[in-house]
């Protein structure tokens, strides 16, 4: 069974997915993440309105046995935090380009997308 | 030094069944199979195959052999009639424990199992006590000539049953015996660490334990067995409160912290003994204490325990319940705070997350048959 890849996100090599909405990106793990870490337990998300500077910790996501460091691919304000994953982080597992996504973040500096990759080359990396 | 990872008899079959595996104590063991979730739900409501073949295997023979168990163990050996087991702790002279094992009487020897990465330690331990006491007894670790399988669930007997001709409902609860499983002469005993029904058996020469292992999980086919990982095994301890020694006993635990007076034989003379009394005596000692979380987060190992922002405790062993869906945690707690119900924090990543101190365990025995 092959993990999912959308072609429509931009990744990170650290099984990160962005969905780039102009001057926002919506954040998320990949279905390939999930599947590492299987059955999630617990989603710490950060507070709407802190700044997180790329590499830096945005959310924790427990498994059973494993707790899992985050790191924001990208500089910028939460804007918006997936409060479902408080009752239901298993969302994540269920659907990790959906309904399970994390935070949306607004971009402080553009040109760090530069470096995400696209699909293809995500596709490759697994 | 070469760093030497040791594998299971049983890690091509793991393979083929798609683990995952981790390091546990110097050896490759699975983690999980499908999911640690799924695989102790699976335990606690039908049944689930372990290899454990990390844990250790120590023969103790010599005529002196009972007098050696009941010198390094909390226990009176002589009270433990042939093929049965008991559960014990061996202590240094300070009181603290080296290991907590299970010793099983078979006729004239003993089998002791001690813990995975333990043999040399304990072998070692006897045989130096056997010379100082002046007792005709020896400890062998034959570790690497055994495999060991568990099965373990409410199904587990009717499985296993299949297999043998031996009929397991004599073998009583800590009983243990010689019997032929599918074949092959094994040493069963009614034992586990799951708290749920169930029988584990030391195969050996352990390149046998591949067939079995194979024929247990095609004879419990029809009740959805499944192999299952040292992940849902941790879990699966934990709700029950038993103790894991690498957690619990980590920097030196008496077995009157660790809440296991109930294993002592105060009625005879044990290395380690003197300090308990002494210790008994004082009383003001940190105990072991179950929690529940009634805040949302998982207790982790090292996590602090506060009481009103002072610290009282540290956790030892915590995780999601998987039967109960909250975090629980086993912690040494300063005995002015561990009552039942007194409510505790207990700090995850600098977040305080209220907690209640419970009776073990805390999956109770019918939790399956409510569920």
């Amino acid at each position: 069974m092959s993990d999912e890849v959308r072609d429509d996100l931009k990744y990170t090599d650290t099984h990160e997915w962005l969905n780039l909405k102009g001057d926002t990106a919506i954040i998320g793990i990949t279905d390939h993440a999930q599947t590492e870490l299987t059955d999630i337990v617990f989603v710490e998300l950060p507070e709407v309105g802190k700044e997180i500077k790329k590499g830096e910790e945005l959310c924790v996501v427990e498994s059973v046995k494993s707790v899992s460091e985050i790191y924001s691919p990208v500089s910028g304000k939460i804007v918006n935090v997936n409060e479902k994953l408080e009752d239901a982080p298993e969302t994540v597992n269920e659907k990790p380009y959906d309904d399970g996504w994390l935070v949306e973040l607004e971009l402080k500096d553009k040109s760090e997308i530069d470096v995400l990759i696209d699909a293809e080359s995500y596709k490759k990396s697994l | 030094m070469i760093d030497m990872v040791l594998k299971s008899p049983l890690n091509d079959i793991h393979n083929e069944l798609g683990a995952k595996f981790t390091e546990f104590a110097g050896f490759e063991m699975p983690i999980q199979f499908s999911s640690i979730k799924n695989e102790h739900l699976t335990v606690r409501k039908s049944v689930g195959l372990f290899d454990v073949s990390h844990m250790s295997n120590v023969w103790i023979t010599g005529k002196d052999a009972e007098k050696l168990v009941s010198l390094t163990t909390v226990e009176d050996a002589s009270k433990i009639g042939d093929g049965k087991s008991q559960y014990t702790a061996i202590l240094r002279e300070d009181g603290t424990v080296i290991d907590d094992t299970i010793f099983m009487h078979l006729g004239e020897k003993y089998m002791m199992i001690p813990n995975a990465g333990m043999s040399d330690e304990v072998t070692k331990w006897l045989n130096d006590k056997a010379e100082e006491y002046g007792l005709h007894a020896t400890a062998e670790d034959v570790s690497k000539d055994y495999a060991i399988i568990a099965i373990q669930g409410p199904k587990s007997r009717e499985i296993l049953q299949k297999l043998t001709d031996t009929d397991l409902k004599t073998v009583g609860f800590f009983g243990c015996q010689y019997a032929d499983i599918a074949g092959v002469n094994c040493i069963i005993s009614h034992t586990g660490y799951t708290g749920e029904l169930g029988f584990e058996l030391q195969i050996t020469p352990s390149k046998m334990a591949k067939d079995i292992f194979r024929k247990i999980l095609k004879a419990g086919k029809e009740f959805n067995i499944e192999p299952i990982g040292l992940g849902a095994r941790d879990t699966l301890r934990l709700e029950k409160c038993f103790i894991l020694a690498g957690n619990e006993f980590e920097g030196g635990k008496t077995p009157l912290e660790a809440l296991m007076s109930w294993t002592i034989n105060w009625d005879h003379d044990f290395i380690g003994k003197d300090a308990l009394l002494k210790q008994k005596e004082q009383g003001d000692y940190q105990r072991l204490t179950y929690m529940e979380c009634i805040g949302k987060g998982i207790p982790r190992h090292d996590c602090k325990v506060q009481k009103d922002g002072k610290e009282v405790g540290v956790v030892t062993s915590g995780t999601i319940s998987p039967c109960l869906n909250k975090g629980i945690a086993m912690a040494y707690v300063d005995p002015d705070y561990r009552e039942k119900d007194t409510i505790l924090e207990i700090i995850v990543r600098n977040k305080s997350v209220k907690a209640k101190v419970v009776k073990p365990p805390f999956v109770k025995k019918d939790w399956a048959q409510q569920n």
